[in-house]
């Protein structure tokens, strides 16, 4: 059986600076043995321990979609001493990957309903996930609308720009995307992402909200989704801990009883309430 | 299943003739510990001991453990997975409250979805004779206030119990029946020596006088995370961890790389929820920002998480943590304290 600490041997194929800062990158990873990918068969926001021999491993949203096939993405802040080291890589340096690991969003529970997706800054990577899922195909038609409002400080903030430039083409979906503050070129929306989503209201009939983003603006965009009138069980985010072995063993990433690593990130509001708030 | 009976000296004969055919993890005296140790040639076993320093949970989990190893080669980082080549082992003379340890740590490490391949082949591959607490070792001894009892097989494949005149040897499981009846000799015990260990668990149950209300807490834990109290514990505490290294049923662990030229491992290595740095993240943010938070992690952990996840309580009662905190912070109290909210 497969040793869940050991990760599967990949190659950096493609690196993609997202950001004007430079300090977040997307990382696109080929597995070395083409039937690692299979058995790294992952479903929208699980997460993969990045693994960098030398240095140690770091846990990371995946990026990409199932339905891109042929390769996984993650895209990666330069913040410790792993991503540091990762931020150096060049294009077709071997590393390794673990995972997928962690729940997911809950795809069979979303199915048929209303989507709601409120992502900020740098944490909209498992979000972009979950949204090109959704668009991919037939898979459309499984769910209502879509809904999306997305902010960053600056428009240089904003990852993924074009897609986000595609997403804003297609007509079955209500893209938002916003900036705390503009440049000179900006003609999109500016303001908070809690003011942007009081804006465009969306209605809480058969709705979920999936919400991702520093913990300021969870905090003030929270009360503007429970004046909607979602229920705390229609309100789901993902956490993040510090974590080792991602299997729920090493004892770190624990918030009350459960392990985010094993038994999240995912969480819905109602969820959450029944934690612990130590995280 | 067998029972038998041998004589008190032979003890120290068997495990050495067991050491000639597998590794004998067993108490020997180094300086002034005793410490459960891969039994060399010629090394003498010391069997007349109170209970080791140390928990012998480092057999299965050791104190540190390669994951995999790799080398640095032209075109990057190859790694190997550093092969589970575990011996044929026997772990000779533990007490019953450690092999209830290895029961629980078995709930975490050998779950259904995530098996931990390490620990576990140490475990499949080594056969646990517990020695029964006959006069309960130190008065802070509390088994049998956490599931356990000082004359118990809980864990083991083999208990072995001092009747006075003898040691009863009863065979828990088929695995050390087959593989480890021929070593204990020929004389099958009778009726008598079952009716002279019933009298003697009985006793050594009577004399355990340390009893806290463990299994009382887990409703009160489960809604006091916010009681004042958590600020009483941790006053003292230095964060030195002894209480989580000693602990028979503490599991934490770090991953880490080592490199040394072109090649590297990356081993774990024991880790403990009483460290700052355990739960500090990238960012500088901190879940368990002070140790009050890390010593109702550790109280929680152990008498309402394990209950939650494994129905268990993580606590054997074996007294180390009381013995050997170095500013005599008692688990018990605290468990006492908290049956009073």
């Amino acid at each position: 059986m497969q040793n869940p600490y050991i990760p599967y041997p990949v190659v950096v194929d493609k690196i993609i600076t997202e950001v004007d800062t430079k300090d977040i990158k997307t990382f696109r990873f080929k597995f070395v043995n083409p039937e690692d990918e299979t058995k790294y068969s992952y479903i929208p926001g699980q997460f993969g321990e990045l693994s960098i021999y030398g240095k140690g491993e770091s846990p990371i949203g995946i990026a990409s979609s199932p339905t891109q096939k042929g390769y996984v993405e993650f895209t990666v802040q330069k913040a410790g001493v792993v991503t540091s080291a990762l931020h150096e890589m060049e294009e077709g340096t071997m590393m390794g990957l673990r995972g997928p690991l962690g729940n997911s969003w809950p795809l069979q529970f979303l199915e048929g309903k209303n989507i709601v997706i409120v992502g900020g800054g740098f944490a909209f990577t498992t979000l972009r996930s979950l949204i090109n899922y959704m668009i991919y195909g037939d898979n459309r038609k499984r769910f209502g609308k879509i809904t999306i409002i997305y902010g960053a400080r600056n428009p240089g903030l904003l990852l993924y720009k074009d897609e986000l430039t595609e997403w804003g083409k297609r007509d079955d979906l209500n893209l938002n995307v916003t900036v705390d503050k503009g440049d000179a070129t900006w003609k999109g929306k500016e303001g908070f992402v809690p003011a942007v989503c009081k804006e465009v209201a969306p209605s809480k009939e058969n709705a979920v909200a999936v919400i991702c983003g520093p913990p300021v603006m969870i905090r003030f965009t929270l009360p503007v989704f429970f004046d909607l009138g979602f229920s705390k069980g229609n309100i789901i985010t993902s956490l993040e801990m510090r974590m080792k072995c991602g299997i729920g063993k090493c004892g770190r990433c624990n918030v009350g009883s459960k392990y985010v690593c094993k038994d999240g990130p995912v969480f819905s509001l109602a969820e959450l309430d029944k934690l612990t708030p130590e995280y | 299943m067998e029972k038998r009976l041998i004589k008190k000296d032979a003890l120290t004969g068997i495990a050495k003739k067991m050491a000639d055919d597998f590794l004998v993890w067993a108490p020997v005296k180094k300086e002034d510990n005793i410490l459960f140790e891969p039994l060399q040639k010629g090394a003498e076993p010391f069997f007349a001991y109170l209970n080791s320093k140390n928990a012998p949970k480092n057999v299965f989990f050791p104190h540190t453990e390669a994951l995999m190893k790799y080398t640095r080669t032209e075109k990057g980082m190859v790694f190997s997975e550093d092969k589970n080549k575990a011996d044929e082992s026997v772990l000779f003379g533990v007490r019953p409250c450690d092999a209830h340890s290895f029961a629980l740590l078995d709930k975490l490490f050998d779950q259904e979805k995530y098996k931990d391949n390490y620990y576990i082949a140490k475990r499949e591959k080594t056969m646990v004779i517990s020695l029964a607490c006959v006069k309960p070792p130190y008065a802070s001894c509390f088994c049998t206030s956490v599931d356990g009892e000082p004359v118990s097989s809980d864990g083991a494949d083999i208990l072995l119990t001092d009747i006075s005149s003898d040691y009863l040897v009863e065979f828990v499981t088929p695995k050390g029946e087959e593989k480890l009846t021929k070593y204990f000799g020929d004389t099958k015990a009778d009726a008598a020596a079952d009716t002279k260990k019933s009298e003697i668990t009985a006793k050594a149950k009577a004399a355990i006088t340390s009893n806290i209300p463990a299994h009382v807490v887990k409703p009160i834990l489960d809604k006091n995370f916010d009681n004042p109290f958590w600020n009483t514990i941790h006053g003292k505490c230095l964060a030195c961890g002894t209480c989580t290294y000693l602990c028979p049923t503490c599991h934490c662990f770090d991953i880490s790389d080592e490199v040394k030229g072109a090649d590297g491992v990356r081993i774990r290595s024991w880790d403990s929820c009483m460290f700052p740095m355990f739960t500090k993240e990238t960012s500088g943010h901190n879940p368990r920002s002070s140790q009050k938070e890390r010593w109702r992690q550790r109280a929680m952990h152990k008498f309402k998480y394990y209950v939650d996840n494994f129905n268990a309580i993580a606590c054997v009662g074996c007294g180390r943590c009381v013995m050997y905190c170095p500013v005599n912070i008692d688990i018990r109290k605290i468990v006492e304290d908290i049956s009073k909210l």
